[in-house]
This record gives C-alpha cells, sequence and structure tokens, in this order.
C-alpha cells in the first residue's frame, strides 16, 4: 500500500545515484552495441516502412485512385493520417517547454523523449501533405516563392497556413531540441573514447565547457525557446484544426475545433509518450528516474485531457442541436447511428470511457493497464480523425452524392508505414542519443539543489 | 588654361603624382608592372578569336539547356502546305447529315475540326427534331473512333485485299444465282429510299435473294394494330403539344419509344412556366418505373398483362356509364365492353379510386383535346383497344396526318424467321450476308439461329464492328461508319433527309451500298469511292427532285439539299386513314394467369445493345435506378421481400426451360410480383467495352406464353446464393432509412407544388425570404455575368445533356469499378429523389452541375489559386496550377466537382481509350485533364471564348445570347437557359426573377448562379 506524506516533495528521481552513476545508466545505451532485441524491432518497423513505401510507389505511379478516396470523400486516410501524427507530437512540446515554463521538475526525466518524439512525429506527419495531393511533384507551389509566371499561393487557404505551421513547428521544435542536447553531447564527449565519437561530439556540443557563463547563456537560450515553443503548441493543432473548421462542410464547420483538436493532441501525444517510455524505462532500467509517479502525472493529463475532448463530443452534439441547422445536426446523429456508427463508437469508448478508469489510484500505477489504455486512446484519437474527416465528407448536403468510403490495401500500408518510419527513427534514437537528458536529470537528483531541509 | 588651373584640375593619387614624379610618369605609360605580362604570349594562345568563342559559349550553353528539359517528342504537328478552301485552322466547320443510330434517324449537325468531326448535335433547321439528338446520338461519335472498329476485310479471320473478296463473293452470288440457291440478307428495318432501291437492283441481279428484316424494339405492333384499325401501317405522328391530358399506358414516350426528342419538345412545350395556364396533364399506367412514368403528374401502377383489360374497362365506364356516343359502338362491342366493369377492376387490381376516376374524368372533360398511348410492348389487341379510345373521345384530331410515319421495310414475322432458319438447316442457304445487322444476337433464342448458320456455305458479314455475328462470318467486311458515309433516309412523309461523310474513311472500309453495288456490277474493278454517291445522287434526282416542280436546277437543288441536310416535301398532302370498327376482331382481353410476370424493355441508352461498345453511353447512370454498366432485375419492395432477396441478390428467373441469372434491384414504385429487365446487355465478342457487361435476357423473347413478345406472365424466380454488385452513382438507401427520406425538401434542394397552389398564391413555395448577409465585401459584378437557369417542370432526366458535356468537354470513361468507388467524371449528373411511400414514391429529379457561385467555397481553400473567379461570374479552374489537394472538392456544398484519381484514359481497360485513333475524338479547345487534377463544369468556356472573339472581331459587346452551353444545345426539352443575368432583359433573368425560380441551399450564402425553376404537379388537388 502506497501511502503519500503529502507534506514532503515527492523526489523526482528515486534513490540517491550520484552524477556518476546517472552520467553512466543514461549513456550506457550509446555505449554497448545493440542486442539481438533491438535487431528484431528494428526489423519489425522497417518491414513496416517497406510496406508503407510499397505502397507510397504504388500512390505515385499510379495515381490517387490507389487508395479509397470517392467523389464526396476528398480526405481519406492520408489527411486523417497526417493530423494524427501532429497530433502525437504535441506531447512532447507541452512537455519539454509548458511544464518547462511551470518549473514542473518531473518532466525532466521525459522531457527529452518526449520531444524526440514530437520531431518524429512531425516528420511522419509532414509526409502526408506532399503525398495525398494529386501531382506530388508540384507540391512546391504550396510555397510562396517568387517565379515568373508571378503566381502568388492563396493565403485564404488554411492548407498553406498549415504549411507554415507545420514547417514553423518543426524548425522550432527541431532547435529546441538540440539546444537541449548540447551540454549533454559535451558529457558524452568527455566520455567518450573512440575518436569517432569524440570528433562527432565535439562537433555537436558546439565547444561546451560546462563553464558557469556557458550555463548561464543555455539557460536563457532555452528559456526563451521554450517561450517560442509554448505558443507553438496551441498554434499548430488550431490551424491544423481549420483545414476543417474553415471549411462550410457540415460537421467541420465548428469554432470549437481549435481547442477541441489541441486537447484531443495532447491527449494522445500522452498516451503514445507514456506507451513508449514504459518500454524504454524497462528495457534501459530507468525505473527510478522515469519513476510510477511521473507516469501517474502523465496518467493524470491524460485523463485531464480525455474528459476535455469527451466534453468537446458532448459540445458538439449541443450546438448541432441548438443552431437548428438540419444538416449539421444530421451529420451528428449520422455519426452516431450511421453506416460509419462504429467507428464513432470506437472513438467514444476509447477516448472518453476507458480513460475514466485513471481516476482510480490503482490503474492510475498499474504499468499493464495504463499501457492498454493508453493505446485504446491512439486507437480512439486515430479514429476520431477518422470519424471527422470521413463520415462528414460521406453524407454531406446533398443526399444524392453521398458514398460510404473504404479504405484499400494500400491505404493500410501507408497507415501501417507511417508508424514503421516513426518507430524506426525512435529506434535509431534510443541507440545514438541519451533518450533522458543528462543535465536536466542531475538537477533533481537528490541534494542537486540548494535545500532547507534539515536546518 | 593657365598650368596651375589645369593642376587644380586634375585628378591625383598621390603626391608623387601631384608633382608628376617621373616614376609615376614611367608606370603610367606601361599599362601592366613589370613582370605581370611577361607570361602573356599572344603567340601561345589559342587562335579562338573572341567571336568565336562567344559562339562557342553560346551553343555550349544551348545544348546545355535543351538537354536538361523535358521535351517529349509529342509527335509532328505538320501544317496545311496547301489550305483546303474551306478549312480555317481553329474554326470549326459544320455538316449537316443523318444521324444512323438507330430507325428514327433524325437530321444532324456535325461540327469538324480541321477535317475531322469532334461534335455532333440535332439539325436546329430538321422539322422534326429541330436541333436536338439522343444520347446515342450524342455519343456515337465515339464509335467512329472506337479502336476496336473493324478496319480490313477478313475471311476466316485472316485479312485480304476488297479486290479480292469482291471478286471471291461475286462468284459466289453468281453461283448461287445460278444454282438456284437462296442468298439471304438479313437487316435492320431500313428507311432509306436508295439503300432499298440498292437492294432491289441486288434482287433483280441476284433473284435468289431474299430479305429480312427485323428489329428488336420498335413501333411494328403498333402498325400492325394500325393497320388493323386504319387501313394503312402508316401511323401519323401525335401532337402532344396539344393534348390536354396525356394517358400513358406502359409507354416511355419521353425517352424509349416512338421519336421522344419531338415527343419531349411538345411535352416540355406544354410544362413551360412562363405559361403556366397551359400546363398539360401526364397520367402514366404502367407495371415498371420508366422516365415517363417518373414525370407523370399521376402514376397509376398496373401489371403490363391487365393494360388491356383496363382499357376495355375504361371504355366501358366512359361508354355504359357515362354514356358517350360514338359512332364506332355496335352491338358487339358493346357486348364485350359489358364484361369489363370498371369497379370491378379497380377493386380487381386493388388501384388507388381517386386517381383512376381522375384520369378517366379528365379524359371526358378533355374529348378532342387529350391521347391515350399505348406502350410498343403492349399486345397488338391492346393497341386496337386503345386506337379505339381515342376514337370514341375524338383524340383523332391530335393525329398529324401531315407528318406521318412511313414504313419501306416491313419486319419479317416469326414464321418468315423460322422458315429462313429451316432452310438454312436444310442447306437451301447458300449466302448468308448480314446487312449491319446482328441476327446471332437478336434472333429469339427458340429459333436456334447460331446453330443454323453453321449450316451455310457462305456467311458474310457487312458490318463496323465485331460482334457475335461476326464471329461466326466467314467474311467479315468492315463498312463506313455513318459519318463516313452517303446516304439519305425518309422516316416521315414531310421530310426526307441526306447524309454526307464529313471525313474520309479512316480505315479500309467502304459504304455498304458501294459494297453491294459493286457486288451487283459484277466486276470488282467497278468499285470507285463515289461509286454509291453518284448512285444517290441519280435516285435523288428521279424521286426528289423531279417531283418538287422547281424551277431551280438540279445541280444548285442538290448542293442545299446536301448542306441543309433534308428536303421538305411539301407535295405530299394530309394522308386520310379512317378507323374501322369491323376489321379489328375480338377485342376480349386473354386470360392471364396471376403469378410473377417478366416485363423486357429496351435499354435506355444502349438501345437493343448495338450501341454496347461504347462507353460513354453505358456509363450514363440509368435515369431511374442510377445505375451504370448493368441491366438488372428490378422488383417491387413487396415483391422483393417475398422473394426474400434485397439489393445486389442474385435471382434465377426461369421461363419455358430458359433460364437466366441476375441481380435484383430495388425499385420503388414497381407493380407487385413484376420484374422488368432491360435488353441490350450480355453481349459476346463484341469489344472489350460491350463483352460481359450486363446479362443477355434476348433469350426470353418470342417464348410461347406470351400476351406479347416482351410481356411474360407466370414466370418461376427463384433465389440463388450469389451476389452481384451492381453500381450506380446513388446510394439505395434512402428507401430502407425513413430517418433520411425526404431531405430534398427537408434541406431545400427541391422545392415542389401544385398547380393549383400556384395559380392561387405564385410565391406559395418561396415567401419573402430574409435578405442574407455576407460578411465580407463583396465583389460587384457590373457588366455580363453568367448565369443558368433550369426549369425542371420541363426537365425529364433523359441525361442527353450529359451525353454531350461528355463529348464537348473531353469526359473520359472511368469503368465499373471506378463508378463502383464514386469516381465517375461526368459534370453533369442527373440527381434523382424519392418522396412519399416507397410503394408509390414521387420522384424529383435535378440536373446538378457546378454552381458557379459567387461566394465560391471552393476558391477560397485552394492553396495555390487553381480555382478563382473570372470577371464575368464564372468559377474558373485552372488545370495547370492545380495540384489536387480535393480541399475544393470537400467544401463545395454540390459536390459536382470531379478529380482525376487516375490517368482514366490510361487506367480504364488497358488503356482501351488511349491511342492515336481515338485521341481525335476530342475538342480541340478543351485541356484534356492529367491524373491528380481536379475538374469540373465551366460552363463550356470555351464556347464562351469563341463568341467573345466573333464579337470583338465583329466590334461589337458580347451578349449573353451569343452562347449556348452543350447542355443547352442538347436539351430536347429546352429546359437550360443560359445568359446574362445582369441583362434584365435576358431570358435567364426573366426565370431568376421568377416567382418558382430558388437557389439550391440558399442559406449557404455561397450565391450559386444557377436557378432552378420548382417543379409544379398538375394533380387534381392541392397535394404534392
Amino acid at each position: 500500500m502506497n501511502t503519500v506524506d503529502y507534506t514532503q516533495e515527492v523526489p523526482i528521481v528515486e534513490g540517491r545515484p550520484t552524477l556518476q552513476e546517472i552520467n553512466e545508466l543514461i549513456a550506457k545505451p550509446l555505449d554497448t552495441k545493440p542486442d539481438k532485441k533491438f535487431y528484431i524491432a528494428l526489423a519489425v518497423t522497417l518491414s513496416m516502412l517497406t510496406l508503407g513505401v510499397i505502397g507510397l510507389g504504388l500512390s505515385f505511379y499510379y495515381g490517387t485512385g490507389m487508395w479509397g478516396n470517392n467523389n464526396p470523400v476528398g480526405w481519406g486516410f492520408p489527411i486523417v493520417n497526417f493530423v494524427f501524427w501532429v497530433g502525437i507530437g504535441h506531447a512532447g512540446t507541452l512537455i519539454s517547454a509548458i511544464l518547462f515554463l511551470f518549473r514542473q521538475k518531473w518532466r525532466n526525466g521525459i522531457a527529452r523523449f518526449a520531444e524526440g518524439m514530437t520531431i518524429f512525429a512531425v516528420m511522419t506527419a509532414g509526409i502526408f501533405p506532399l503525398i495525398h495531393i494529386g501531382r506530388p511533384w508540384l507540391a512546391g507551389y504550396l510555397i510562396p516563392y517568387p517565379n515568373q509566371h508571378s503566381l502568388w499561393v492563396d493565403f485564404n487557404s488554411p492548407l498553406v497556413w498549415d504549411v507554415f505551421a507545420v514547417s514553423t513547428y518543426f524548425a522550432v521544435s527541431f532547435i529546441f531540441w538540440y539546444v537541449g542536447l548540447i551540454p549533454d553531447l559535451a558529457t558524452l564527449r568527455d566520455r567518450a573514447t573512440s575518436k569517432i565519437k569524440k570528433t562527432v561530439y565535439s562537433l555537436f556540443s558546439l565547444g561546451w565547457r560546462h563553464s558557469n557563463r556557458h550555463w548561464q547563456h543555455y539557460e536563457m537560450v532555452y528559456l526563451v525557446l521554450a517561450g517560442f515553443a509554448t505558443p507553438l503548441v496551441l498554434s499548430v493543432h488550431t490551424i491544423v484544426s481549420f483545414d476543417f473548421a474553415v471549411a462550410i462542410l457540415p460537421g467541420w464547420h465548428s469554432t470549437i475545433f481549435p481547442p477541441y483538436f489541441v486537447a484531443g493532441a495532447v491527449f494522445s501525444g500522452f498516451a503514445m509518450v507514456q506507451n513508449v517510455l514504459i518500454f524504454i524505462r524497462k528495457i534501459f532500467n530507468y525505473e527510478h528516474i522515469i519513476t510510477i509517479n511521473t507516469l501517474d502525472r502523465m496518467n493524470k493529463i491524460i485523463i485531464l485531457t480525455g474528459s476535455m475532448v469527451g466534453y468537446a463530443y458532448a459540445m458538439e452534439f449541443f450546438t448541432a442541436w441548438y443552431s437548428g441547422v438540419q444538416p449539421e445536426q444530421f451529420t451528428f446523429i449520422n455519426r452516431a447511428f450511421g453506416p460509419y456508427a462504429w467507428a464513432y463508437w470506437i472513438m467514444v469508448s476509447c477516448n472518453v470511457l476507458f480513460p475514466q478508469l485513471f481516476w482510480f489510484k490503482k490503474i492510475r500505477r498499474s504499468i499493464p493497464i495504463m499501457f492498454i489504455i493508453a493505446v485504446l486512446v491512439n486507437v480512439g484519437m486515430w479514429f476520431e480523425r477518422f470519424v471527422i474527416t470521413v463520415t462528414s465528407l460521406s453524407r454531406d448536403y446533398l443526399p444524392s452524392s453521398w458514398a460510404y468510403f473504404k479504405p484499400t490495401f494500400v491505404d493500410m500500408a501507408i497507415l501501417i508505414g507511417s508508424f514503421g518510419f516513426f518507430f524506426t527513427w525512435v529506434l535509431l534514437f534510443t541507440k545514438s542519443l541519451p533518450v533522458v537528458s543528462i543535465a536536466e536529470i542531475k538537477s533533481v537528483i537528490h541534494g542537486a539543489q540548494p535545500t532547507h531541509e534539515g536546518h | 588654361m593657365p598650368e596651375s588651373q589645369e593642376k587644380s584640375n586634375k585628378f591625383w593619387k598621390g603626391l608623387k603624382d601631384y608633382y608628376d614624379d617621373p616614376e609615376i610618369l614611367k608606370a603610367k605609360v606601361n599599362e601592366f608592372n613589370d613582370g605581370v605580362s611577361d607570361d602573356f604570349d599572344t603567340d601561345q594562345l589559342s587562335g579562338i578569336s573572341r567571336r568565336k568563342f562567344l559562339a562557342l559559349l553560346t551553343a555550349s550553353a544551348a545544348f546545355t539547356a535543351t538537354a536538361c528539359t523535358d521535351y517529349r517528342d509529342k509527335g509532328e504537328i505538320v501544317p496545311y502546305t496547301k489550305r483546303p478552301e474551306e478549312i480555317i485552322p481553329g474554326k470549326a466547320n459544320y455538316y449537316a447529315s443523318t444521324c444512323k443510330g438507330c430507325s428514327l434517324e433524325c437530321g444532324v449537325l456535325i461540327k469538324t475540326r480541321e477535317g475531322r468531326p469532334i461534335k455532333i448535335d440535332g439539325n436546329p433547321e430538321h422539322p422534326i427534331n429541330k436541333g436536338k439528338i439522343c444520347s446515342v446520338g450524342q455519343a456515337s461519335i465515339l464509335n467512329l473512333y472506337d479502336p476496336e472498329r473493324l478496319t480490313n476485310p477478313t475471311k476466316n479471320k485472316n485479312e485480304i485485299s476488297w479486290n479480292v473478296v469482291d471478286k471471291e463473293i461475286i462468284d459466289l452470288l453468281k453461283n448461287a444465282a445460278s444454282q438456284n440457291k437462296k442468298i439471304a440478307i438479313v437487316s435492320n428495318k431500313i428507311n432509306s429510299p436508295t439503300s432499298l432501291k440498292v437492294l432491289e437492283k441486288f434482287k433483280e441481279k441476284y433473284p435468289t435473294s431474299e430479305f429480312y428484316f427485323y428489329e428488336l424494339f420498335g413501333d411494328n405492333t403498333k402498325r400492325n394494330a394500325w393497320e388493323k384499325c386504319y387501313g394503312t401501317r402508316n401511323t401519323p405522328s401525335v401532337n402532344i403539344d396539344k393534348a390536354d391530358v396525356i394517358v400513358s399506358l406502359d409507354s416511355d414516350f419521353l425517352s424509349r419509344e416512338g421519336n421522344f426528342i419531338e415527343n419531349t419538345r411538345f411535352y416540355a412545350s406544354r410544362k413551360d412556366i412562363m405559361k403556366s395556364s397551359n400546363f398539360s396533364k401526364l397520367f402514366s399506367v404502367e407495371g415498371g418505373m420508366s422516365l415517363t412514368g417518373m414525370n407523370a403528374d399521376v402514376r397509376i401502377k398496373l401489371k403490363p398483362e391487365f393494360q388491356h383489360e383496363f382499357v376495355l374497362s375504361i371504355l366501358n365506364e366512359i361508354i355504359l356509364v357515362h354514356g358517350i356516343k360514338s359512332k364506332y359502338l355496335n352491338s358487339n362491342l358493346l357486348s364485350i365492353l359489358k364484361k369489363y366493369d370498371f369497379t370491378d377492376f379497380i377493386s380487381k387490381q386493388n388501384l388507388d379510386k381517386k386517381k383512376v376516376h381522375s384520369l378517366v374524368e379528365s379524359l371526358m372533360k378533355n374529348q378532342g383535346k387529350s391521347i391515350v398511348i399505348a406502350g410498343d410492348s403492349l399486345s397488338e389487341k391492346t393497341h386496337i383497344a386503345v386506337n379505339l379510345l381515342n376514337e370514341v373521345l375524338n383524340n383523332s384530331s391530335l393525329y398529324n396526318r401531315q407528318s406521318v410515319n412511313i414504313e419501306y421495310t416491313r419486319v419479317s414475322s416469326m414464321s418468315d424467321l423460322k422458315t429462313l432458319v429451316d432452310e438454312m438447316k436444310n442447306g437451301t442457304v447458300d449466302i448468308l450476308i448480314n446487312l449491319n445487322a446482328n441476327p446471332v444476337y437478336h434472333f429469339p433464342s427458340d429459333l436456334k439461329f447460331a446453330d443454323a448458320v453453321k449450316k451455310v456455305t457462305t456467311i458474310i458479314s457487312l458490318t463496323e464492328s465485331p460482334s457475335e455475328t461476326t464471329a461466326l462470318s466467314n467474311y467479315v467486311l468492315p463498312i463506313n461508319h455513318a459519318l463516313e458515309s452517303w446516304g439519305d433516309s425518309n422516316v416521315r412523309n414531310n421530310v426526307y433527309t441526306l447524309q454526307q461523310p464529313v471525313i474520309a474513311p479512316l480505315f479500309k472500309t467502304r459504304e455498304k451500298e458501294s459494297v453491294l453495288l459493286t457486288w451487283l456490277s459484277e466486276d470488282a474493278k467497278n468499285f470507285t469511292h463515289d461509286i454509291y454517291r453518284k448512285f444517290l445522287m441519280d435516285s435523288f434526282k428521279k424521286e426528289i427532285y423531279s417531283k418538287e416542280n422547281t424551277d431551280v436546277a438540279f445541280k444548285p437543288f442538290w448542293y442545299s439539299a446536301v448542306h441543309d441536310g433534308f428536303v421538305e416535301l411539301n407535295g405530299k398532302k394530309a394522308l386520310p386513314f379512317n378507323f374501322n370498327i369491323n376489321n379489328t376482331g375480338n377485342l376480349e382481353a386473354p386470360k392471364v394467369q396471376n403469378g410473377i410476370t417478366l416485363h423486357l424493355q429496351p435499354s435506355y441508352f444502349v438501345g437493343d445493345g448495338r450501341h454496347a461498345n461504347n462507353g460513354w453511353l453505358q456509363e450514363i447512370p440509368h435515369p431511374v435506378t442510377k445505375v451504370t454498366w448493368d441491366n438488372f432485375a428490378a422488383v417491387s419492395l413487396k415483391t422483393a421481400e417475398k422473394l426474400s432477396v434485397s439489393f445486389n441478390d442474385v435471382i434465377s428467373i426461369e421461363v419455358n426451360n430458359k433460364k437466366l441469372e441476375l441481380p435484383v434491384m430495388m425499385q420503388p414504385g414497381v407493380a407487385d410480383n413484376l420484374i422488368v429487365v432491360e435488353l441490350g446487355y450480355g453481349r459476346e465478342n463484341s469489344g472489350e467495352v460491350a463483352d460481359g457487361v450486363g446479362f443477355n435476357a434476348n433469350k426470353f423473347l418470342y417464348a410461347e406464353n406470351l400476351i406479347s413478345p416482351f410481356i411474360l406472365t407466370n414466370i418461376n424466380v427463384n433465389k440463388t446464393k450469389y451476389i452481384y454488385k451492381l453500381v450506380s452513382t446513388q446510394e439505395h438507401n434512402f428507401l430502407t432509412n425513413p430517418s433520411i427520406r425526404n431531405f430534398q425538401k427537408v434541406r431545400k434542394i427541391i422545392f415542389e407544388g401544385t398547380l393549383d397552389q400556384y395559380e392561387k398564391d405564385p410565391k406559395f413555395l418561396l415567401p419573402e425570404e430574409k435578405v442574407l448577409h455576407g460578411i465580407t465585401r463583396e465583389h460587384k459584378y457590373t457588366g455580363l455575368k453568367w448565369g443558368m437557369a433550369i426549369d425542371l417542370n420541363k426537365c425529364t432526366s433523359c441525361s442527353i445533356c450529359v451525353a454531350s458535356c461528355n463529348v464537348e468537354n473531353n469526359i473520359p470513361v472511368v469503368g465499373k469499378d471506378q463508378v463502383e468507388v464514386g469516381r465517375e467524371m461526368q459534370w453533369v449528373r442527373l440527381d434523382r429523389y424519392y418522396s412519399g411511400e416507397p410503394e408509390n414514391p414521387k420522384v424529383s429529379t435535378q440536373p446538378m452541375l457546378c454552381q458557379q457561385c459567387d461566394n465560391a467555397p471552393c476558391e477560397n481553400v485552394c492553396p495555390v489559386n487553381a480555382t478563382n473567379h473570372s470577371p464575368d461570374g464564372l468559377n474558373q479552374m485552372v488545370y495547370n496550377r492545380c495540384v489536387g489537394t480535393r480541399y475544393c472538392a470537400n467544401n463545395c456544398p454540390y459536390k459536382v466537382r470531379r478529380f482525376n484519381f487516375f490517368n482514366f484514359r490510361d487506367h480504364f481497360a488497358d488503356a482501351y481509350y488511349e491511342n492515336d485513333v481515338i485521341g481525335l475524338v476530342n475538342n480541340p479547345e478543351v485541356t484534356v485533364r492529367s491524373r491528380g487534377v481536379m475538374e469540373k463544369c465551366t460552363f463550356c468556356i470555351q464556347r464562351i471564348m469563341e463568341a467573345r472573339e466573333n464579337a470583338i472581331r465583329e466590334g461589337r459587346e458580347l451578349k449573353g445570347d451569343d452562347v449556348k452551353t452543350a447542355c443547352q444545345v442538347a436539351c430536347p426539352a429546352d429546359a437550360m437557359v443560359f445568359g446574362d443575368i445582369n441583362d434584365p432583359e435576358s431570358e435567364v433573368s426573366k426565370y431568376r426573377e421568377h416567382d418558382i425560380g430558388y437557389l439550391v441551399l440558399k442559406e449557404l450564402y455561397v450565391k450559386p448562379n444557377i436557378t432552378y425553376m420548382a417543379k409544379l404537379r398538375n394533380t387534381d388537388t392541392e397535394e404534392v
């Protein structure tokens, strides 16, 4: 039975590891050769990726007709996947930037990894806007560049905003992540024995000498970048939601979308981070760094954002009814009881019902159960995007043009491929860079900060 | 200038320079410092001059530049070295001719560009079809360029030259004639007097020749009945436009029977909202749900075998009950009529009393101003009874005796055909010639024609494309497409039309008449390409010119006739005919067994199957069910329940030991215990497109237990365990799901009312609505602004606009697999909505095309500005700029945008429609869209541009009337009006301002530019 002494601050890192021990522990995956399990995992993700590449190859060779998209349903899996993956990215930035600004020290153990996932998720997401268009070789038209045709992009279109939002997001996240890595790279450089490693680490640690002034500047830059990244957490998914909200389609044309999408993004992102961390802490023996308390806290955020999402679902129904607009009302009835009811109820149960189990502390702290719930959350969040995109399109204003969307093999292959792409990066990340910030963990171990304890 | 002053003006680099130091002066003389130019030996330099160097530089730059471009050789473009006088590149030429798609043979106007035909429309001056033709005529241009057209004569599937073929066949014919062996010639009905003359000459030459004419469908029964009643097989056309009440008895006179182009025009002229007091009233009594029934003001369900009894009951009611007197009534007739009590019939058939009584009352009230039309598939007796009914009601005044359907060739009777087959089996038939006919597919299977064919020594097929018959022929001789041929036609007694070629034969083909002429000249060398033209001219001179009593010399008369495409035969007077009751025989209705009935009907677009290899026609959705690429068994919902089948379940139909399995289509409005199947499908050996599309139900024709060849009673139907996927462009779930019924009304897509309501209050449908306000600064459209009005009262959903648009705008064929996943590409579609009870639905239809919204929601979401607005109010699509995000299509509330998911020309049937020949069908003014590009209706912008160019050249303002869109030109009902909505005088603005003109989904404030005129049903009550 766990009893918590609320007069005491819960230690972030359990036990009393020394600085040296932390160095050793975090650098261990980088020092050792990958084991068999790693290769098996990599083989799986690469196979998935290959499947996706085949799917993409077919799509490029024959055309977007290889997918299930049809005349009313212009957007299918690629857009669903895009929104899903952008959403996954959001947890990372929230953890590393917002929680940093809020001085939530428990984030220190998970921030690096979450942020890495942000980058990979945005990379994965970034594939989809390119491939979903009919003529991907002309994707450059979406970028405003001076040209002899005097052609310009249409800044009214949310898709152009997307281009900026996602590329900005990627750039800022990447810089933020890299800046955070610098002290660790220097630590690794100092430990490195092989010449190649030393050179590479030296190069990327930009001459970091752990000097006081370095730290001073670093802290300032990190703070400023956190400040930059914070609005992006809100803006990126807001803009992604505009892809839908700006349209006049019933089920899309909704002012609730921006907060609802952001909450959903954080929700799914946390679930994904939680899922992967459960493996990481186990495999790399980080259980005392990424403690059950941290996971507990993450689960609390999952229940919070899950409830926000649930509220949004309810509110959508209310506004549809309150609007008095028949097509709008029908869209929601159709979601719940129409041909895509199965998708809707998967979404509701996974996103609203199951996360409510996290009200129970036992469940919040039970690794197998929280893992399953978080997996379900991601299933549910993928279906949320599917429900929004496909059900609204498949039955819009004119009943004469309604049609049912059915994904094809290629759709599935690309979806699986996106997971392969993402997890391949994750796997490579675990073996090439410290997945936990050495410097930041050192700052929260016992005795790292001056306290008034015992005085 | 003094030295000091000169010095002070001088620029100096340093003090030494200022004081003219000798060192500096010396250095100034030498341009380069010592040693700098030591290595610079002009002799050692290469001898290339500066000029040459620059030339080489430019040349290599040019080489590099061109090597890096992705220039692909797109073929040669060869200019005219000597331009033909009549051709101006970029300018279309138009030629009048005759359509040979079916036996109506309408006058057409063919548009050619640089010598190749690209579009067929009706000849506007033609007195019968007045500028309109059907979908088949529109799409028939594709057959000219069909990749599977026969290109070369073949003998036993080996290519052979015409010369050899002619020689061999002439010998064979001579032999047959000398040995007194039969030469059987099978042909469709011939309406061309000159073709017939060729055949007569052929018979003179080869006296053992025998001709057999047949049509799978047509008015043969009607003519038989007419002959009995009036003593002539020439049936008058009917002035439907003068009828206040039209009663259609299983007659699809608006789309499949008679000259439906003319009928539609007449019908629509009485559904003109600008003259609402003049509305006619259409009753349709039918079993299946036909296009006519769909448009009827009052529709009554009745199985086809009871039509006869129905007509007799009406006669009973009006004569015996209401006491209408007629000179045709004799005691015999009265005694028969007594057996058919109207009330009994109503209760026996469980008909809607109100509707049926209203029908009878309307007929009696409008004596002399009403018409009863019997369907072609009904029995001869029914036709006779209907003729009698029309006479009793004095409706014969609506018969147009000036424009009578004449008959050159009589369709062979079943017994004639049986004799032919017997003779073939006996071996007395030596040569069988198929004159562009397909008897193996069309002849009733009872005849076992295909087996008999094997006993014939020589089978010669003269035809355009492969078929079931050519597969069994020894000689397959390709003939010219109608657009490559001379010819004539005389369908109505008052009009003689001429057919002229508009392109030289693309392949080694010949006109069928010129082949026959060569054969009867007995020497293959006598063939010349104008052999038939000369014959035609001679014949024209004798038969037409000489009888016209004109002062004009022959040549000018001929040229003007060819130019016009027709000659009106004024000399002929009104043909008299009088009803003779004594020849009509026993009118008693046959005893009908209760059970499931099979009704065979023509296909809407592939006719009797002869157009089955035309992808455009296969892909036009069925006007009622919206199914493409298939036929099916249409059954009512109750019958489906009884058979425990649903959509796509395969049933097996068995009549006289002949079995056919085909899928079920639950069709609201079909009479119970009735199965309607369309013919013309299930072709074999007929080409990539036609083969295997649908199911061949021809085998049921002429079975023994028949009311008429097309109505088979008491058939066996069983459910099978199979499923066959029918594809349609609209979902079927409206029938089964009551929660989504009537959406078209709730969502203000369809407005409908009755004529009575309208007459009481013209604003009843659309009372003054709240003014909608936008939140943006909107563009003010001054000057010309394009818009369209579509009158839903006139529109019959015939889908000719779809066919016309396909041809005009280079719409690809996508195939069944792509229609299944909702990727049909047609820019215009005919939306169909049901309302009311599924057993007795009201049908509303609506042509839906790009609404060219002022606040187009597609435009602001396009990230690359590929769709934008023109100053004259067009929503434009820039294909080159389009990257294919499909966002525009998502945001279009009308879902009229079409996306090229594939390069469909390449994707359909292994690039069937992508080759050098088929490419010629494309309209050169319209871009052929590539894969990954969005497209949609452009309001025929190419026509607008052409009109604008003309206006500029003529130095005048472009007017709204200058442009006619392809759909508008094709619409036989003139339901579409296009023009300038900013011009208050224009026709389109009058529609736009009309009380019942409405915009679809107006509340979205997208401000569409297509106004729909609400449909007013002419029912007695105010119920819709």
